[in-house]
């Protein structure tokens, strides 16, 4: 996918364009709780909306030099960045299900199986070493909280 | 000569055996993730930054900054042996770096590199003891007015430093400082940015940010190059030949000295100096045409007035709470997560400790010289751990550690959006460094402005009335015109080298 017609500088202006006026509105809803036009929890939202506004602005209108322009990846790799991304999101739904060693397992052998091609048995190999050491870092020495699922671990 | 009373208890502290242990622990953490090719001190500070926080708060910063120098040693293995810069500072260390290692002086060069990394560090670190209780001092007469001044200069000249356009580093600036604000506001209390949702009303983590934005999104880049074991150069020789030295002697000098006080001055970063470093050494040469193909003095200089560079980054920080590069900015947001405020106060209020971590960082410089030498083969042969096995674990220690910061689910969700947004702003050139920067200093930046216009009644003149803010004013033009003329012959340099623009470091 290579963008040509809309240039990713243009695409970033119209970007923040938009979120420099959900600024102003977040300032303007502001406005009343401030004691002046400066002073209040108004006046920064107020002042980077008027800055990602200009800024994003002279973005979309600015003729383009070629720098900055580049495709995104393609077929297989867009695949795999994808997959690991959704990966990541299904293993914070899942350890609120499985618990902590279930679901760090299945993310650990997806992700070696995904990033390195790595037979099943030995991705599950890898995965139950780091998930056991993740496991004495993060929950025996660090005693972070994680939630407890129906399987929990 | 308080100043050495101070760093002599700070000594006696560090040389306990818990502290020592601590100290070796971090200066190998962050040389074994350093030496991972792709993965900077950001990284580094980044990924392992949460499991420092089973750390009382002293030995945790010892430790992160330990973690700071280990990764920026480990930076020149890579260059060195691979002919992989980590960051745009390590560019004029490959240039002569991978010659070398390619004619089997590969052990040389990374032997000098960590010789005139410690020397330029040790010098670095005197500055520090010297110049920062002193700035400090003077920052004490500092009120938000100056302080406002000093962080609208810090952020301008910075903008200026990323190496791409002016508009779209401001824009990233503002982007991060417009994150910074969202949850309760400072003034009246009414959450900002919120649009009736409770998770955002307690605003961002800013770790969580900086792990997307360092650690996921480097996975996501490898996966699309494609990263693969590059073979590296062999190792023969371990230590450098007295000749080599010899040869080495001035130019680490040079380098420190050049790298230190180019370095303390806003505007001026390593990769700045160490590209002035690397076209000095090559203009003082009888030969000026071994440049290029193997001359060690071309890995002696740049590298030395890289980590004095660093080093005298830390006075700023410290003093002044002002973060010159993106792993000094995390430094930053470490110290604001263990309850510290860096700046002037920062020597009264908690003099001990930070003392004790500048005393540290002399024995880590001592520590990181004894064992990564002998280390050089061990450093090596981690640069071979396939990408396969590297991402997963990156991912997984990202994810685990972005929600063991304050256990929420909500913070993990954030580090792997911003994951993907870190992919997509390198991938489109729009800088990641003046997002951090403004992301950590916004909220501070925003009380100097509303606490000077209350003082001021709202009169925005305050800020040229007073003379100290009206002094930095001034000297603010000054250090934007050299920086400007810097910057624009570094980024010639780096497109003469590479070929490729990159993101200052």
């Amino acid at each position: 996918m290579t963008l040509t017609r809309f240039s990713p500088d243009k695409i970033g202006g119209a970007v923040c364009t938009i979120i420099g006026a959900v600024s102003l509105i977040e300032a303007l809803r502001l406005y009343p709780y401030g004691v002046g036009l400066l002073t209040g929890d108004h006046t920064f939202p107020g002042i980077l909306g008027v800055l990602l506004c200009i800024g994003g602005i002279f973005l979309l209108f600015k003729k383009s030099k070629g720098f900055g322009e580049a495709s995104m990846p393609k077929g297989k790799i867009r695949l795999k960045m994808l997959l690991s991304i959704m990966i990541l999101l299904i293993y914070c739904f899942l350890i609120g299900i499985l618990g902590y060693f279930l679901s760090t397992l299945a993310a650990f052998t997806c992700l070696f199986r995904l990033l390195g091609s790595y037979r099943w048995i030995i991705s599950l190999f890898f995965s139950a070493t780091l998930t056991a050491v993740l496991y004495g870092l993060f929950i025996v020495l660090l005693k972070t909280p994680f939630p407890g699922g129906s399987l929990f671990f | 000569m308080d100043t050495f009373v101070y760093l002599f208890n700070g000594l006696t502290e560090v040389l306990t055996p818990n502290n020592l242990l601590i100290v070796l622990i971090g200066s190998l953490l962050g040389t074994m993730v350093g030496v991972l090719p792709g993965l900077g001190p950001t990284s580094a500070i980044a990924i392992l930054l949460p499991l420092t926080a089973v750390l009382e708060p002293t030995q945790g910063i010892i430790m992160l900054a330990g973690i700071y120098y280990g990764a920026m040693y480990g930076g020149s293995t890579t260059a060195i042996l691979m002919n992989i810069p980590g960051e745009s500072s390590s560019v004029p260390t490959t240039l002569d770096g991978y010659p070398l290692a390619r004619q089997g002086r590969g052990g040389a060069a990374l032997g000098i590199a960590a010789i005139g990394s410690f020397i330029a560090g040790i010098i670095g670190l005197i500055g520090l003891v010297v110049f920062a209780p002193l700035l400090a001092d003077q920052a004490l007469k500092f009120g938000p007015p100056e302080y406002f001044i000093l962080m609208l200069i810090a952020f301008l000249v910075l903008f200026n430093l990323t190496g791409f356009s002016f508009v779209k580093s401001m824009l990233m600036g503002v982007l991060g400082f417009l994150v910074s604000l969202v949850g309760i506001g400072v003034s009246t209390g009414i959450p900002r940015f919120d649009f009736g949702w409770s998770a955002l009303a307690g605003g961002f983590e800013m770790i969580s940010i900086i792990i997307g934005l360092f650690a996921i999104s480097e996975v996501l880049k490898g996966l699309e190059e494609n990263r693969t074991t590059i073979k590296q150069e062999e190792i023969k020789s371990i230590y450098p030949t007295r000749a080599d030295l010899r040869q080495c002697a001035f130019p680490i000098l040079r380098g420190s000295i050049l790298g230190f006080f180019l370095g303390i001055l806003p505007g001026i970063s390593a990769t700045i100096t160490s590209f002035l470093s690397y076209d000095l050494e090559r203009k003082v040469s009888k030969r000026p045409e071994r440049f290029g193909k193997g001359a060690i003095e071309g890995v002696a200089g740049p590298e030395s007035a890289n980590n004095a560079t660093s080093s005298g980054g830390f006075i700023p920080l410290l003093s002044l709470g002002l973060p010159s590069s993106p792993p000094l900015a995390v430094l930053l947001a470490a110290l604001m997560i263990y309850g510290l405020t860096p700046g002037p106060v920062l020597f009264e209020q908690n003099s001990q400790m930070v003392w004790t971590v500048i005393a540290s960082m002399f024995v880590g410089n001592i520590i990181l010289l004894i064992l990564n030498l002998p280390l050089v083969g061990l450093w090596a042969k981690l640069t071979e751990v396939p990408f396969g096995i590297l991402g997963p674990i990156i991912l997984m220690i990202s994810i685990l550690g972005a929600y063991s910061v304050r256990n929420s689910m909500f913070d993990v969700i954030v580090a792997i959006l911003f994951g993907a947004l870190g992919y997509l702003f390198h991938k489109f050139h729009w800088p990641i460094i003046p997002f951090i920067l403004c992301l950590v200093l916004g909220p501070k930046m925003e009380s100097s402005f509303i606490q000077s216009l209350e003082i001021s009644s709202g009169n925005v003149m305050i800020f040229l009335e007073r003379p100290i803010s009206l002094t930095l004013l001034v000297l603010a033009v000054v250090l934007l015109s050299i920086s400007l003329f810097l910057m624009k012959r570094t980024r010639k340099r780096i497109v003469q080298e590479t070929g490729d623009h990159m993101e200052f470091s």
